[in-house]
């Protein structure tokens, strides 16, 4: 196999990003769910960085003439998906602080009323 | 029947001691404010009248205030809440028409309604947001209104926690839980102070017109689960 230039700088891409998570995790900076998706992208690049005949084979199988087109292609889409998830997460978040504040907001009164009522006897 | 009046109020200083004042000279039902972060007194107003507040620790917006104020009445056991604004334009009397109209007309929720305050440009909206939902009310924002104990029920869940605006959205997550809305007309002042929330800039109408119109095209039509849990 030859490898050029761009494999092994694809194969540092890689190395680096899995290092990064790792350190990031052990820091805790980063947790479970999203550690998994990082390191899937460090560990494709990693092997596309090893193996580049996968790209021109599968581009190939999808019709595509210049194979740097699919993972362009594929970047851009996994990015869109990532972005989605993000919202959606987000979305998630939103709704449980509405809720926690609101409920804050109720316990908040709850105890002053009772130290009231205390303060009263 | 056990009422609660909720109030939410937004930096409304100006207003909310003479709301409080009217409500209290001729009242039946329990007043709480929910102060939505205000940087002003409005706080320290409500608790120099002996009022019930609640203060949010964070932001929510009106109808996230509202719904503080739905969830605190569920849970405090009242039968209805009404809810009205601080800005002094819905009037004390009206509370009355609506808790009386919700009793003669077996409704879960009855709309107060003035639909002189209408202008051209909203009338020209509602009708719009009225014709791709089907709903069948005059005012799809007034947010003077009664809700019955399962209304309550309905709106505290977290099913109603993302929603931004006590209008359509209210209205449709209502209407498709099988409750029965209704619509009377009260007497309104026009605002004293300040302007509509959300009709006061072009850009915000157009934000509001977009999102309503993915709401209501979103959650029209049958087959959207409800969310159970709250």
């Amino acid at each position: 196999m030859n490898y050029t230039t761009a494999n092994i700088t694809t194969l540092l891409i890689g190395a680096i990003l899995a290092i990064t998570i790792f350190i990031m995790v052990r820091k805790d900076h980063l947790h479970g769910p999203f550690a998994i998706w990082w390191l899937a992208i460090a560990c494709i690049a990693i092997v596309l960085g090893i193996f580049p005949i996968i790209v021109n084979k599968v581009a190939h199988y999808a019709g595509i003439t210049y194979p740097p087109t699919l993972i362009l292609v594929l970047a851009v889409s996994f990015i869109l998906l990532k972005m989605l998830s993000q919202d959606l997460q987000r979305t998630l978040q939103e709704k449980k602080i509405r809720r926690l504040t609101q409920k804050m907001a109720i316990l908040e009164k709850a105890i002053k009323d009772h130290e009231t009522n205390n303060n009263k006897q | 029947m056990k009422s609660l009046i909720v109030i939410p109020a937004l930096n409304e200083e100006s207003s909310i001691q003479s709301v409080i004042e009217q409500l209290k000279s001729d009242q039946h039902c329990d007043i709480l404010v929910v102060n939505d972060n205000s940087t002003d007194n409005t706080a320290q107003i409500v608790l120099n009248n002996n009022v019930d507040l609640l203060d949010l620790p964070l932001q929510l917006g009106a109808w996230g205030a509202t719904q503080t104020g739905i969830r605190y009445g569920l849970k405090n056991g009242y039968d209805s809440v009404i809810t009205m604004d601080a800005d002094g334009q819905h009037i004390s009397a009206g509370t009355k028409r609506l808790k009386q109209h919700l009793i003669d007309s077996h409704a879960n929720v009855v709309i107060g309604t003035y639909t002189q305050r209408l202008s051209r440009p909203k009338r020209i909206a509602w009708w719009f947001f009225k014709t791709i939902t089907h709903l069948k009310i005059e005012d799809l924002t007034s947010g003077f209104r009664i809700y019955d104990r399962k209304a309550m029920k309905i709106l505290s869940s977290s099913a109603a926690s993302l929603l931004d605006y006590q209008d359509v959205g209210v209205l449709l997550l209502l209407t498709k839980s099988g409750m029965k809305i209704t619509e009377t007309e009260v007497p309104m002042k026009n605002r004293q102070n300040g302007k509509s929330k959300i009709f006061y800039s072009w850009w915000m109408v157009l934000k509001y017109m977009i999102q309503t119109t993915t709401l209501c095209i979103a959650k029209t039509g049958g087959g959207y689960k409800k969310d159970k849990n709250s």
